[in-house]
């Protein structure tokens, strides 16, 4: 370790991310932290991600207390050697803080492609355990070299070709012991040991669904945040056992994760609490969409009676699905947008994006916000696949099981408020789209047909659309194509 | 009053669909649970956990039976049946209160009533003739199933007993008949005999515990007999006469017909799917022979329809429902690894004297399905504690296959080997091959050592034999 003071700054996961909210620290400010050591939790826009300590030492300060939100790149906290003194701790934070980088405005930031794509701070490679080995490291493509699986975990972490290892092993593979010889030939340390152990962040080692472990070892592994290609492996058949992963937990004296929920009550009858990411992200990308994309709507009435007729029908002879009106809807507006392409696009302020497929978000409610799961390539689904791919996203949805790709993106939206009896509304766009459709309950009206009273099922339909990008013209013909398969509901199967 | 709408309804609460409420809930499923009896099922309530506490009872007789053996006489040794019945049917109401409070700690909503699809993900629960209309994305099916009747023989509750007469008996019987000798026939057959009643098995199959490898087949017979059971393989009751003091039965066999009384009758002749009054026909779902069909994950071919448990086919066990339970739900949230039930891992244990247990292939299985095997066997005779507790009757026959050396089915007979099972369940799970249960230490002594010894066995090199 050396005697500098390295900060712990707020990441950027993300284009969208802007700030994060401080969920929870592992460590208390004097606890010695080990690189890899999961440091804080922090929130984000719908997810809860943890930051690693790119290096080992103690944790001399906590700059961003938990409960508090912090911008990306902002100074959390201060790890250095326990000799380094007071003073140099709190001029490193100091100039740190005033160097912070500057606020991106909130609205700036909602419009993803606008910012400036940041990367997270580069993660500190896997230290070399000597330089002498690079003549070790030469070679071609080692993957069908016998060698056993501690063998090449310990080659990856060397950076050791295989091929340069003579292996003396079982049917000649190549061991433990021969790589270790090999390194300590061409001059190299072993690790393994706390001494020289060059402890590293589990996520620098990345994947480890395909490290063989016993079912004991995964588990404790996935509890302690440590990634099973950090664990040497003694199990039986090059298996990581229950002592490899612990070996490693008690070098890095890890605690399981602990979860922080504290609100805070005032003694007044009123109970305030900080908002959730979700509804932080919520908040700014809504206003960020109202303040630079000027709305327009457009509203349209469509009649639904041969649109339930059908629904009817292929729910009595489909087994396999439910289809909904939203369904339809979705399979609609696919169909429509493929025909008005110039509504099936993002926008960033400068650059307009025309999407060749229909990726229509899906406005879901959950218990603390909502979210728009993605139906991709509906112009190319059939409603019963429309229908089970929503239910799907929609149960996920609500569980806080969907994964980012699925919620993220999207070239229309969709909000359906026809559930709760609402006849109309407008919606704000989602941005970088540049339109979304509000979708009323389907009811019975009068209608007058032909100089005649009729009783139909109509239903409003509300188009909000960002007129830098989107004329008036071009959303009535969208509308118009989209009421037109909704009432000629066959013509939207073909 | 619009109707209540959940993420996850389950109907049944036996131990696949209350297992799979809590499994909902704990994944954030809003979720309910339909049952029109009591929490716990058949298992808790008529099956699995009675007969458990009535064997214990049995358990207790033979010991005192055999008591005089380590040296204790008895004088005025008497039984209360009423007593033993009493002990079952209170392990049973404690269970089921048990599964309320977890469902209650889970936060899910338990209705009480029966349930039957109105539409897709629309259930109709009636309760004391009112009906209420619920919607659920998702709906479970974990009905359970019951006792089967055959053509000329129905259970009447009085001269044929079935499951659940069986178990809260109020005179124990002096001549019983025991129709079917599966896993249910077998345990009252062995309870009956313990408790003193002169039992005749009978079984059309050419072996009691036809679903168990022949070996263990053939030793549980053996032990039956020398205990007193007559066991009639091969056989079948053609009528019953319950017209008289005495039921009289016609019993056709090998040796031709007889005619046998008997003053009660168990019918154990398997279990039918409860599939009626659920609204499947009008929504075309599918049922084959009595049961839902599902795929590996419990999905019906209905949209948002699940079936788990006994109604959604064999084998009929309370560990395989709950097993599917998880399954069925966790792919439903989309939980990452998910498999679908590997039918060759459930174990199935019989808790007859001496007990049954075993997992994967027979024998007969392995090499019909054309696996090269290697098998190993081993006699309890020769196992230390077995002699010691004076129970030295059984096998543990173990099948590898003998390329990969994977524990294919492993079968047991013997004292406690329903506790030993897990064993190989455990090492098939984590694809140990013989060389790993060879390395295991098994402790000594121990019954189980029996179990090392027959992996020996399989390679040839059994310590003891």
């Amino acid at each position: 370790m050396t005697n500098e003071i390295k900060p712990i700054n707020m990441p950027k996961w993300g284009m969208e991310m802007s700030e994060g909210d401080i969920n929870a620290w592992y460590f208390a400010v004097g606890d010695q932290v080990n690189a890899g050591d999961d440091l804080v939790d922090i929130e984000t826009s719908k997810i809860i991600n943890t930051v690693t300590a790119s290096d080992s030492g103690v944790l001399r300060a906590i700059i961003g207390a938990t409960g508090e939100t912090h911008l990306v790149g902002a100074l959390l906290g201060v790890i250095a050697s326990a000799e380094t003194s007071d003073a140099d701790i709190q001029a490193f934070i100091d100039s740190n803080t005033s160097a912070a980088a500057e606020p991106e405005a909130v609205a700036e930031v909602a419009d993803p492609v606008a910012t400036t794509i940041e990367t997270a701070p580069a993660p500190v490679p896997i230290s070399q355990p000597a330089s002498s080995l690079n003549n070790l490291a030469e070679g071609e493509d080692d993957s069908l070299v016998a060698a056993s699986p501690v063998a090449r975990r310990l080659a990856a972490e060397y950076g050791v070709n295989l091929n340069n290892i003579v292996g003396t092993g079982r049917h000649d593979r190549v061991s433990k012991r021969d790589l270790e010889a090999a390194v300590l030939a061409a001059g190299g340390r072993l690790i393994g040991n706390a001494s020289t152990i060059t402890a590293t962040g589990a996520a620098q080692f990345g994947d480890d669904s395909n490290v063989k472990a016993t079912p004991v070892a995964r588990r404790i592994a996935t509890q302690l945040g440590i990634n099973l290609l950090e664990c040497r492996v003694s199990g039986d058949r090059g298996r990581v056992c229950k002592a490899d992963v612990e070996a490693v937990a008690a070098l890095k004296n890890k605690m399981p994760a602990q979860t922080d929920g504290g609100t805070s009550v005032s003694n007044n009858t009123v109970e305030s609490q900080p908002i959730s990411g979700m509804r932080k992200t919520i908040a700014a990308r809504l206003q960020a969409s109202k303040q630079t994309a000027p709305h327009f709507r457009v509203h349209i009435d469509a009649e639904i009676d041969a649109l339930l007729d059908v629904r009817k029908q292929i729910n009595n002879s489909t087994s396999d699905a439910k289809v909904s009106v939203n369904d339809f809807i979705v399979k609609a507006c696919a169909k429509a947008l493929i025909k008005v392409p110039a509504i099936n696009v993002q926008f960033d302020g400068e650059q307009l994006s025309y999407f060749s497929n229909a990726d229509i978000s899906i406005a879901v409610a959950i218990d603390d916000g909502l979210i728009t799961p993605i139906v991709t390539d509906a112009n190319h689904k059939g409603l019963v696949e429309i229908s089970n791919t929503t239910r799907d996203l929609a149960t996920r949805a609500k569980l806080g099981r969907l994964k980012p790709e699925e919620f993220q993106g999207g070239s229309f939206c969709i909000s359906n408020l026809g559930m709760y009896g609402i006849k109309q509304f407008d919606a704000i766009i989602n941005p970088p789209q540049g339109a979304i459709l509000a979708v009323g309950a389907g009811e019975q009206r009068p209608v007058v047909k032909d100089g005649q009273l009729a009783v139909a099922t109509v239903m409003s339909l509300t188009l909000s659309s960002d007129h830098r990008i989107i004329d008036g013209a071009v959303a009535a013909q969208f509308m118009s194509v989209l009421k037109a398969y909704l009432e000629q509901p066959a013509t939207m199967l073909g | 009053m619009t109707t209540q709408h959940f993420d996850l309804m389950v109907v049944g609460g036996g131990p696949g669909g209350y297992v799979a409420a809590i499994r909902a809930a704990q994944l954030g499923f809003k979720t309910a649970l339909v049952e029109k009896e009591q929490l716990g099922g058949v298992c808790l309530n008529w099956g699995c956990i009675p007969t458990k506490s009535l064997l214990r009872g049995a358990d207790i007789a033979h010991t005192l039976k055999e008591a005089e053996h380590f040296g204790f006489t008895f004088d005025n040794l008497s039984f209360d049946l009423k007593k033993l019945v009493q002990h079952s049917r209170s392990v049973a109401r404690k269970l089921t209160h048990g599964v309320a409070h977890l469902m209650q700690k889970n936060g899910i909503t338990v209705i009480d009533g029966s349930a039957s699809l109105a539409d897709k993900c629309l259930l109709n629960v009636e309760h004391e003739g009112n009906v209420t209309q619920y919607k659920a994305t998702h709906i479970i099916l974990a009905t359970g199933a019951r006792a089967r009747n055959l053509p000329s023989i129905e259970i009447d509750g009085d001269s044929v007993w079935g499951a659940r007469e069986a178990m809260t008996p109020t005179v124990l019987p002096r001549k019983l008949l025991v129709i079917g000798g599966g896993a249910i026939g077998v345990e009252f057959a062995s309870l009956y005999n313990d408790l003193g009643t002169d039992v005749t098995l009978v079984e059309a199959e050419q072996r009691i515990t036809p679903a168990e490898d022949a070996d263990i087949s053939a030793m549980a017979e053996k032990a039956f007999v020398q205990r007193g059971i007559k066991v009639l393989t091969n056989s079948i009751v053609q009528s019953l006469d319950t017209s008289g003091a005495d039921t009289v039965a016609l019993i056709s066999g090998p040796k031709g017909e007889q005619q046998l009384e008997f003053d009660q009758v168990i019918l154990a002749v398997g279990i039918t799917g409860n599939i009626e009054n659920l609204g499947l026909e009008s929504l075309k779902v599918e049922t084959e022979k009595g049961f839902l069909q599902a795929d590996g994950f419990g999905k019906t071919n209905l949209a948002g329809l699940y079936a788990i448990g006994d109604v959604a086919g064999p084998p009929w066990l309370a560990h395989k429902a709950s097993h599917e339970a998880i399954i069925c739900v966790e792919k439903i949230a989309g939980v990452d690894g998910v498999k679908p039930l590997n039918k060759a891992q459930v174990p199935g244990c019989t808790y007859c004297r001496p007990q049954i247990a075993s997992v994967g292939l027979t024998e007969a299985q392995a090499k019909a399905a054309g696996h090269s095997i290697r098998v190993g066997r081993f006699n309890l005779n020769a196992n230390g504690k077995a002699l010691a507790i004076n129970e030295a009757e059984g096998l543990v026959k173990t099948i590898f296959d003998e390329t990969s050396g994977e524990l294919l089915g492993a079968h047991m007979i013997g004292p406690e080997v329903t506790e030993q099972i897990q064993g190989f369940g455990i090492a098939q799970q984590l694809e140990a091959t013989e060389h790993e249960l060879a390395q295991s230490i098994f402790a000594h002594p121990t019954v189980s050592e029996s179990m090392h010894e027959s992996v020996l066995d399989s390679l040839g090199i059994a310590l003891h034999k």
